[in-house]
């Protein structure tokens, strides 16, 4: 049976740890605000490199950012 | 944790501002010359054409994922749309009379499935829906307005009373946050009720083109609101604007 794997994230969590606004990351990263509010609100999974700039902001691993969720339907 | 800075205005982009003019201007021209109409569809379809071959790099990766998302629901929907329309025709009963209008009515199809689900992509299903619903009561009550108004003045007591009809669109928009599910439902009950007020007779194709752009807001409305269900709140939702295509 096919698997379906969410994403769980942490951005914002990370985010506000840091104490920055979402343009500010985004300007650090380089996307639009909107790309980090549909990150944050698990509607956008975004490219590895994103992720891995994600990360490099925060001076975190990717995974602490971006966990997998699987489905229950999992083999 | 702090409290939330403010956030940036939205200010559109240079290619918006241009492709923009382009798309006004070439629509202006055609009152000049059709051949005009050219230049709606460089100022359209030209940025993301020079974004395909790597030219323009004006858009990050979501803002490319939710065009090439919208770009496919387009060919979608014109994909199905035409298999529906051959037939049809083809079928012996009926022929074209109006072929000018048959690609008109494909074009605003592609660009108006392209838009709505540009627009959900964006804002959300909940946003995208109200916003929707406020532009088309906006409308309603200006045309009520204006058709009352003038040459053919109706009185005050129609000009009163028209413009309520602009009232439930008003309203389904202020309940669309409340209460997704049932304005999903009322508005697809609405599109079905204005399916058999207005007697849409497809075979005319400019009906066609009026059946999309005032019947499927509500329809695409109403099934984005369905399927996503209770709104989360979110005091950070971005308010950005997306005014053309481009």
């Amino acid at each position: 049976m096919k698997s379906h794997h969410d994403i769980q994230t942490f951005v914002r969590r990370r985010r506000l740890l840091a104490d920055m606004t979402q343009q500010e990351l985004a300007d650090r990263v380089g996307v639009t605000r909107q790309t980090i509010l549909s990150i944050e609100k698990g509607k956008y999974t975004p490219s590895v490199a994103l992720a891995l700039c994600l990360a490099e902001v925060f001076d975190v691993s990717v995974e602490s950012l971006f966990q997998l969720k699987k489905g229950e339907n999992d083999d | 944790m702090t409290e939330p800075k403010g956030r940036e205005r939205w200010r559109p982009t240079r290619t918006k501002l241009v492709a923009s003019g382009i798309v006004i201007g070439g629509f202006w021209l055609t009152s000049l010359n059709w051949w005009f109409l050219l230049l709606v569809g460089i100022g359209t379809f030209g940025p993301g054409v020079l974004r395909e071959i790597g030219w323009l790099h004006d858009k990050d990766e979501f803002q490319r994922h939710a065009d090439q998302r919208a770009g496919y629901h387009a060919f979608l929907t014109s994909g199905l749309t035409a298999f529906v329309l051959v037939p049809f025709f083809r079928s012996g009963e009926r022929s074209i009379n109006d072929t000018q209008e048959l690609a008109t009515f494909f074009l605003v199809l592609l660009w108006f499935t392209w838009l709505l689900s540009a627009l959900v992509a964006y804002w959300g299903a909940h946003k995208a829906a109200a916003r929707f619903l406020y532009v088309f009561g906006s409308a309603v009550l200006v045309f009520t307005i204006i058709s009352n108004i003038g040459p053919e003045w109706t009185g005050w007591a129609a000009l009163l009373m028209h413009p309520l009809l602009a009232a439930p669109f008003f309203a389904l928009a202020w309940l669309s946050g409340r209460w997704p599910r049932v304005t999903g439902i009322l508005l697809l009950a609405a599109f079905i009720f204005f399916l058999q007020f207005f007697r849409f007779n497809l075979e005319r194709v400019t009906d066609g083109v009026t059946f999309i752009l005032f019947l499927g807001p509500l329809l695409a409305g109403g099934i984005a609101l369905l399927l996503a269900g209770k709104k989360t709140e979110d005091p950070d939702d971005a308010d950005e604007l997306l005014i053309t295509g481009n």
